[in-house]
């Protein structure tokens, strides 16, 4: 640990009081093919805190939040076992429609992947597929929120009409976080978000995590253990598969239980 | 640096220690030898593409050539002014019959053809009317349905040439058609000019009377037909099994058996829409819809493989991107999947019906090389097809025919640069900026 994260940890690391449980994962197994991806995960996402997900690659963290949204679905291969609930409902029940899931539990991912539209556009389209805009100016007025909230108004404001595509890489990644915004989310998923961008980009979307922290449940894959002392309330370390620690954020990088947890923070693996 | 590190390494059981590496000399002669040969073979390689090119333009400038050369007087024909003298001729026929309903049947009743030999016997000699086309005599009686008052008076009408005669104008023909030719330019009762018969009509067996424009609206109507059907079917395969089907024994089968049509001898297709579409479908002989069938099973494979290929090329990270947001798996195909792989598509289905569209021998199988002497009037009419009626032109004997179907080739060429142009142009549009 440097003293710069533990000042970070200082800083940041109020719990919020109130806790209201938005997701549950309860004895999740994830196979593909034969292969076990993910084994027996128990894992609670709340309302108000920022979760992270840290571990070495390969651990399984990024196939465990496909999970969330059902992401995994689109891969033939991929089994999952357990049960995951958003608001106490099980999302991979007969009853719950995919489609509806996935716009209410949005999702960033690692490569910023705007569609080759103009940036206008980009946003605009999660809401008209979802019908969440009958006339131009609400559509307008969604646009110019979402891209508010992502931190990217002022910067494209004037050229709404430009392809989502010739931004730069943080900029694109703020486009994205307004796409999913956009459709109005309960939860956001977010995959290794910082991972293609520059420390100047980084933290900026580090800033847009902190404002939108409390109006969505936020659980981010990372790389990065700075980024997530920096940024979460709730830290679950991964390895191999298995969750091997999950609880406070200060806990995990000044206290932790497991051996294997402490080995991966100061940096001996991963 | 290598040598001193291997030798730092204690020599584990018999293993001899390796010897000593010697430095490389990068500025010896050995090595400028072969810097040089490396250069020279480069260079050897651009000249043999630059060669290849060369030498494919120059095939092409030379096709180009000789098709222009040859086929640039077909679209003209020689014409004779040829003196009716009406009212002392033998003809029979009443002025006032042609303005009412019976008029046609006037036409029919009345010699014009004799009337016509007549007047160029008297005009241009004995055997004067082999001077002139053997459908000398249409002109005149379209000429007398337009105006049935030249039956009054003597008229000038001008009538297509005999096929000798109109080669003697374009300079290639035999001395006796040259003189003759030279004499009725001598008496100024000759003119060539843009044959507008060649654009408007059909097959015939008199090379003047020829006509093209059956066998392109033929070829028109059966592409029509080839897209509407193997377009739709061909991306929406190439659709469902990129992005719905499952990977399995069976897709694995399909995809074999669609790589092989793809290969399969067109004539092959032909005998199938023999088999399948005429004689158990009981559809039209020599019809654009059977014709548009046959060639749609053939086009089919392309479009399909291309398409493939074109969806496979989307990135993964769009499709993601749109699940994300919640989009259903149609709206992520139609929305983004398929306009981004529009361009791709396209540019199979261009290379398919250029293909379908210079396809001969299965549309002889299903009878479209019949001698088809109107243009056709729908999909279920009897039509020839561009290159087929190439083929058969080329097939004559008479010499106006060499002009015809060079005329013919210039058509099917600018059709086919048409079609593509229309299909890239719609490329570039659908083709989007990274």
């Amino acid at each position: 640990m440097t003293t710069d994260t533990l000042n970070d940890l200082a800083a940041h690391q109020q719990v919020a009081p109130v806790e209201t449980l938005k997701m549950t994962a309860r004895g999740v197994n994830v196979f593909y093919g034969a292969k076990q991806a993910i084994n027996n995960v128990s894992i609670d996402v709340t309302q108000e805190n920022v979760t992270a997900f840290i571990g070495p690659s390969g651990c399984g963290k990024s196939t465990f939040l496909r999970t969330l949204n059902r992401m995994n679905d689109t891969v033939s291969s991929a089994r999952v076992e357990g049960e995951i609930t958003l608001d106490g409902e099980n999302i991979y029940a007969a009853s719950m429609d995919v489609v509806q899931l996935r716009a209410r539990v949005g999702m960033v991912f690692q490569k910023p992947n705007p569609f080759p539209k103009s940036i206008y556009e980009n946003v605009a389209y999660g809401p008209r597929i979802h019908g969440l805009a009958s006339a131009k100016n609400d559509m307008d007025r969604i646009v110019e929120q979402s891209l508010r909230r992502a931190g990217l108004w002022d910067e494209v404001k004037d050229r709404l009409t430009d392809s989502g595509t010739a931004l730069s890489g943080g900029q694109q990644q703020r486009l994205c976080i307004a796409r999913a915004i956009a459709v109005d989310p309960e939860v956001i998923l977010m995959d290794e978000p910082c991972s293609a961008l520059d420390p100047i980009a980084t933290a900026k979307i580090e800033e847009l995590i902190h404002e939108l922290r409390g109006r969505y449940a936020i659980v981010i894959v990372t790389h990065n253990m700075q980024q997530a002392a920096r940024v979460s309330q709730r830290t679950a370390f991964f390895h191999l598969g298995t969750l091997v620690e999950y609880g406070d954020t200060s806990d995990i990088f000044t206290n932790p239980r497991e051996t294997r947890t402490k080995d991966y923070i100061t940096g001996r693996y991963g | 640096m290598n040598s001193t590190l291997v030798a730092g390494v204690p020599a584990t059981g018999a293993e001899p220690p390796a010897p000593a590496r010697t430095p490389t000399d990068w500025r010896g002669a050995k090595m400028q030898g072969s810097i040089r040969r490396r250069y020279a073979a480069e260079r050897r390689f651009r000249l043999l593409g630059l060669g290849a090119v060369l030498l494919s333009a120059g095939f092409l400038v030379f096709l180009l050539w000789t098709m222009v050369g040859n086929g640039a007087r077909g679209f003209t024909q020689t014409e004779l002014r040829l003196d009716v003298d009406f009212p002392a001729s033998t003809l029979m026929i009443d002025p006032a019959a042609l303005a009412g309903p019976g008029k046609d049947a006037a036409l029919a009743g009345a010699d014009i053809e004799g009337a016509t030999t007549a007047a160029a016997t008297a005009a241009f000699g004995t055997d004067g009317e082999r001077l002139l086309s053997d459908g000398a005599w249409l002109t005149v009686r379209d000429a007398i349905a337009a105006d049935p008052t030249i039956l009054r008076r003597k008229a000038q009408i001008w009538v297509p040439a005999a096929t000798n005669i109109d080669l003697a104008a374009k300079g290639d023909a035999a001395p006796e058609d040259e003189a003759a030719y030279a004499r009725l330019d001598k008496a100024g009762v000759t003119k060539t000019g843009l044959n507008l018969t060649f654009l408007k009509n059909a097959d015939s067996t008199d090379p003047t009377l020829v006509g093209v424009w059956g066998a392109l609206k033929g070829s028109l109507l059966t592409m029509f037909v080839t897209i509407v059907l193997a377009f739709p079917v061909g991306v929406l395969s190439a659709l469902y099994l990129e992005e719905y089907a499952p990977r399995n024994r069976w897709t694995d089968l399909i995809e074999v058996s669609i790589n092989n049509l793809a290969a399969v001898p067109s004539i092959i297709f032909g005998l199938l829409g023999l088999a399948v579409f005429l004689n158990f479908m009981d559809m039209p002989r020599s019809a654009p819809i059977v014709g548009g069938l046959t060639l749609a099973l053939m086009t089919m494979p392309v479009i399909v493989i291309a398409g493939r290929n074109a969806i496979k090329s989307v990135p993964p990270s769009i499709r993601d991107a749109a699940l994300g947001i919640g989009a259903s798996r149609v709206q992520v195909v139609f929305h983004h999947v398929l306009p981004l792989a529009l361009p791709g598509i396209l540019t199979g289905t261009i290379i398919g019906m250029a293909r379908a569209l210079g396809e001969t021998a299965p549309l002889l199988m299903i009878g479209m090389r019949a001698f088809i002497a109107s243009p056709p009037g729908g999909l279920t009419e009897p039509a020839t097809v561009l290159p087929v009626q190439i083929f058969l032109w080329s097939d004559e004997v008479s010499r106006g025919f060499v002009e015809k179907t060079s005329a013919a080739i210039i058509v099917l060429l600018v059709f086919l640069m048409l079609m593509n142009g229309i299909a890239i142009y719609l490329r570039n549009r659908f083709e989007r900026r990274w």
